[in-house]
This record gives C-alpha cells, sequence and structure tokens, in this order.
C-alpha cells in the first residue's frame, strides 16, 4: 500500500497540484507566494531539460560503445559517433568561441545539415513524377492546387501567370487555413482532455506505467 | 517495353541529375529576374519596419545547420534591418544547435551594417544563448528573466549588461521576432509572450511550414511570416540589401518549374497508357 502511495499516488497528486496552479497563473492573478512558486518550477524545467540531454548523451554513448564491443551489424559507424562525440565535446569545453570549434560547425556541420535537407527536392521529384496521378476527382483537385500553390511559391510563377497569386494565396488563406485551425483545436482539445486525464490519474504513462485497458477503454 | 513504360520507369538518377542542372545553373549564373513580393512577407516586413527606434525586440534564433540556408539570410536582413533602425535585440535560442547559428547571422549582420551604426554587445544587442526545457523554458525565460538566465552567451553576467538593466521580464519588448526555421515552435511565442503580454509577434519558419502558421496570421496573433528562402529573398529586396538569397530564390524557379514539367509529363503518359487500357 504505502509502495502504491509513494510510487503512483503522490506523483499523480504533485502532478496535478503543480499543473493546476501553472493554469490558474495563466488565467488569473495569483497571489505572489504562488506566482514566485511557479518561477521556481519552471525554472526547475529548465535545468531538468539541460539534465536530460546529458542523460541522452550518456545513454547513447553506452549503447555504441555497447555496438562497438559486441560487434554488432555496421558497428564501425558507431566508431564515427565516439570520435565525433569526442572531439566535438572536447573542442567546445574548450570553449564555443573556440576557432576550431566555430570550424566544424562552418564547415561540416553546415554543409552536411544543407545536404541532407536538401535531398529531399530531388526525392520528391522523383516520387512525384511517378505517383502525382490524376487518376481520380479528389486527386485531381490536390494536384491543381498543388500546381496552384506551388507556382505562387516561385518566384517567377506570377510573372508567367499572374493570377495564380490571388488564387494561391486564397488556397492558402481559406480552405488550408481552415483545416489547419480544425487540426489545431482538435489538437488542443485532445490535449486538455489528456491534461485531466492526468490530474485525475486515469493516465499513468508518465510514471512509467502501462496499463492495459478493458473494453477498449 | 513501350516508351512509355521506360520513360515511366525511368532511373531516378536521371531525374536527379536533371534536378541538380536546374538548382546549380541559376546559383553559379545568377540571373535576379522579377519577383512578387508575397502578402505574408510583406505583412511581416511592413510590421517590422514599424518598430520604432530605442524599442527593444526579443529575437529567437531557431535555425540549424539543415535551416540556416534558406533562412539565414532572412535573418541576417532582419538584424540589419532593426539595427540600423536604432532598434536594440535579445537574442535567444531554444536549441543547442541554434544558437551557434544564430551567432553566426549576428556577426554576418554586424559586417554588413554601414559604418557608424551602433552595434555594441550588451548595449544595442545581447545574446543569452541557449535556453533549456522548450516551451516551458520559454514561458520560465519570459516572466522571470534573471532566475533563468545568468549570464550571456559570452559568459557576462546580466546583471553587468547595460541593455538588460530595466528587462526583467516579457513586459520590456517591444515585439517578438520568431524565426523558428522547422522548429514548429512559433506558437511557444504566441502562447507563452505574445497573448499573456500582449506584445506583437513576427518570424519566419521553412516554406513547408508556413501552411502551419497561417491560421494564426488570418486571427491576427501572427503579424506576419517569412516563408523558406522565398521569404528571406523577399526580405533582402524590400529592404534594398541584395544577398545569397535572391540568388537562391531564382534556383528555385527553375527546381519548381522542372518539377511541374515532369509531373505533367508524368499525367500525360499515364493517361495515353489509361486509354489504351494499360493502367
Amino acid at each position: 500500500m504505502s509502495e502504491r502511495l509513494y510510487k503512483i499516488q503522490l506523483p499523480i497528486f504533485l502532478t496535478a497540484l503543480f499543473g493546476i496552479l501553472m493554469i490558474l497563473e495563466h488565467f488569473f492573478q495569483m497571489p505572489s507566494v504562488v506566482a514566485g512558486f511557479n518561477v521556481t518550477m519552471r525554472s526547475f524545467v529548465t535545468i531538468v531539460s539541460a539534465a536530460a540531454l546529458m542523460l541522452g548523451i550518456i545513454f547513447l554513448t553506452i549503447a555504441h560503445v555497447r555496438t562497438i564491443s559486441e560487434k554488432k551489424s555496421e558497428w564501425y559507424y558507431s566508431i564515427f559517433y565516439i570520435v565525433s562525440l569526442l572531439i566535438t565535446a572536447g573542442l567546445g569545453m574548450v570553449g564555443v568561441r573556440n576557432e576550431s570549434f566555430l570550424w566544424i560547425y562552418n564547415n561540416m556541420t553546415s554543409p552536411i545539415g544543407a545536404a541532407l535537407y536538401s535531398l529531399t527536392a530531388f526525392y520528391i521529384t522523383s516520387a512525384a513524377y511517378r505517383v502525382f496521378r490524376a487518376r481520380n476527382w479528389s486527386a485531381s483537385i490536390l494536384l491543381v492546387c498543388g500546381f496552384i500553390v506551388l507556382m505562387m511559391l516561385i518566384p517567377i510563377g506570377a510573372i508567367i501567370f499572374p493570377p495564380v497569386v490571388p488564387i494561391g494565396e486564397w488556397l492558402r488563406s481559406f480552405p488550408s487555413s481552415a483545416g489547419f485551425r480544425g487540426m489545431i483545436m482538435g489538437t488542443s482539445l485532445g490535449v486538455m482532455g489528456l491534461g485531466v486525464r492526468v490530474f485525475t490519474g486515469r493516465q499513468k504513462e508518465h510514471l512509467g506505467i502501462r496499463e492495459e485497458r478493458a473494453g477498449g477503454e | 517495353m513501350s516508351i512509355i513504360d521506360k520513360l515511366l520507369n525511368i532511373d531516378q538518377r536521371i531525374i536527379f541529375f536533371l534536378m541538380f542542372i536546374a538548382l546549380a545553373f541559376p546559383i553559379l549564373n545568377p540571373v535576379i529576374l522579377p519577383m512578387a513580393v508575397q502578402d505574408y512577407s510583406r505583412k511581416a516586413f511592413e510590421f517590422s519596419d514599424s518598430i520604432p527606434e530605442g524599442s527593444i525586440v526579443l529575437f529567437e534564433g531557431g535555425l540549424g545547420a539543415a535551416t540556416y540556408p534558406q533562412g539565414g539570410p532572412g535573418m541576417v536582413a532582419q538584424i540589419y534591418h532593426m539595427l540600423t533602425k536604432g532598434v536594440k535585440i535579445v537574442f535567444f535560442s531554444i536549441g543547442t544547435e541554434q544558437n551557434v547559428w544564430t551567432m553566426k547571422a549576428i556577426e554576418t549582420a554586424l559586417d554588413k551594417l554601414p559604418a557608424g551604426t551602433p552595434a555594441e554587445n550588451g548595449v544595442n544587442w545581447v545574446h543569452w544563448g541557449y535556453i533549456a526545457g522548450g516551451e516551458s523554458g520559454v514561458g520560465s525565460l519570459v516572466n522571470d528573466i534573471r532566475a533563468t538566465v545568468s549570464a550571456d552567451y559570452f559568459g557576462t553576467p546580466i546583471d553587468d549588461i547595460p541593455l538588460l538593466e530595466s528587462v526583467n521580464d516579457a513586459s520590456a519588448f517591444s515585439a517578438v521576432l520568431w524565426w523558428g526555421g522547422s522548429e514548429g515552435s512559433m506558437p511557444y511565442g504566441i502562447r507563452q509572450i505574445s497573448v499573456p503580454f500582449n506584445i506583437p509577434i513576427t518570424g519566419m519558419c521553412t516554406t513547408n511550414e508556413v501552411p502551419n502558421f497561417s491560421p494564426y496570421i488570418s486571427a491576427g496573433q501572427l503579424q506576419g511570416l517569412f516563408g523558406g528562402v522565398r521569404g528571406s529573398a523577399e526580405y533582402e529586396y524590400l529592404l534594398h540589401l541584395p544577398g545569397p538569397a535572391l540568388g537562391q530564390a531564382m534556383a528555385t524557379n527553375f527546381g519548381g518549374l522542372l518539377w511541374m514539367v515532369l509531373v505533367i509529363l508524368g499525367n500525360v503518359m499515364y493517361f495515353i497508357q489509361r486509354t489504351r487500357g494499360e493502367a
């Protein structure tokens, strides 16, 4: 019973207490004691997040060291990770304004990151050529809208076919905006529902407890 | 196998090569063609231009290695714009990598400034560096700055920074400029700063994220938006500060046109096949 108290009930109570205090502060003027307490709690979040980053690096490194020691498939890639981590972290600890550290950013991270992101242009074009077909009415509408929006987005589009700008902006401001607004509202309602479930202890996954639910609850 | 089948099953490396030519040629041989400025970009520019001299703005630098090439030139233009107007800037990033790229943009903008423009670190601008905690970190920062940040990017204690003497929370800022790139973090700025403190916000995201934020523009919660490299190019164009984004935006002309030609070609061949009963 006592184990259940400190492993389940107490964390749920604390989650609900802190969560409700944060929500109340958002809508009402709270006494300075509560406001000050909330500031401290938010500072804790930044500290815990920074610590979690460190924890992530440690666990990832352990996983790669294990891959190398057990000679798992493609273990040699893990050596790249370890070497890159040691060099980058080492130089970063000397100083983030260190010239060698910035050299890595400017001459390695930047071109690699940009190249990876730009690869999508090549794969999307190849995929669109093969599968973007007007197979039925809905696919045709999607194709036409895609063309209009792309024409609007490329700088020369408005010169080739000027009406594409007002039509494209209308598509973006109304049908697309309405769809995304619905999605945002749906997500927000879902988050509110999830919050209520967490506060009332009906959702315990954040405590590492996965419960089997009967009857599809 | 018919010619149509062969064309429809063309080796994707040929498409990659054509796309490479379409993108590389205009970058290597830049020809700046006339360009229509999008409504969202114009709104963002006009809002930025209306920020009064002497104001302090909060600037989230969220561009990373992948997104800096498209948003970086626009971010440089925005920093240049603010500093030449006499607006003071407080930078921060919610990503570990992004705070380095923000510093790179600051340095690039400082190099471009006309001689004599006040741009002293700690007086006209300050960079807080990385703020951990995502949205909660932003909430913590803007409600009590000194409880969240103790020193700036260079390690200077914030109590020793003249620009921050009277800055204790977000109410000190006149505007928020949120260059979120592909972080998808712009709603953090809207929820944690713009709405509770009644501070207008504008910013930048990658092209594919523009539709995500269009509801905020139509609701008036976001003043405008620079989208992708086109947005950066439009900022350079509106500011009369030609830079790398204009050349890159011209490359998107050819890349976009190639995409459309290939999709039309694919559909024409598909219809021929369907008419023949082969598809």
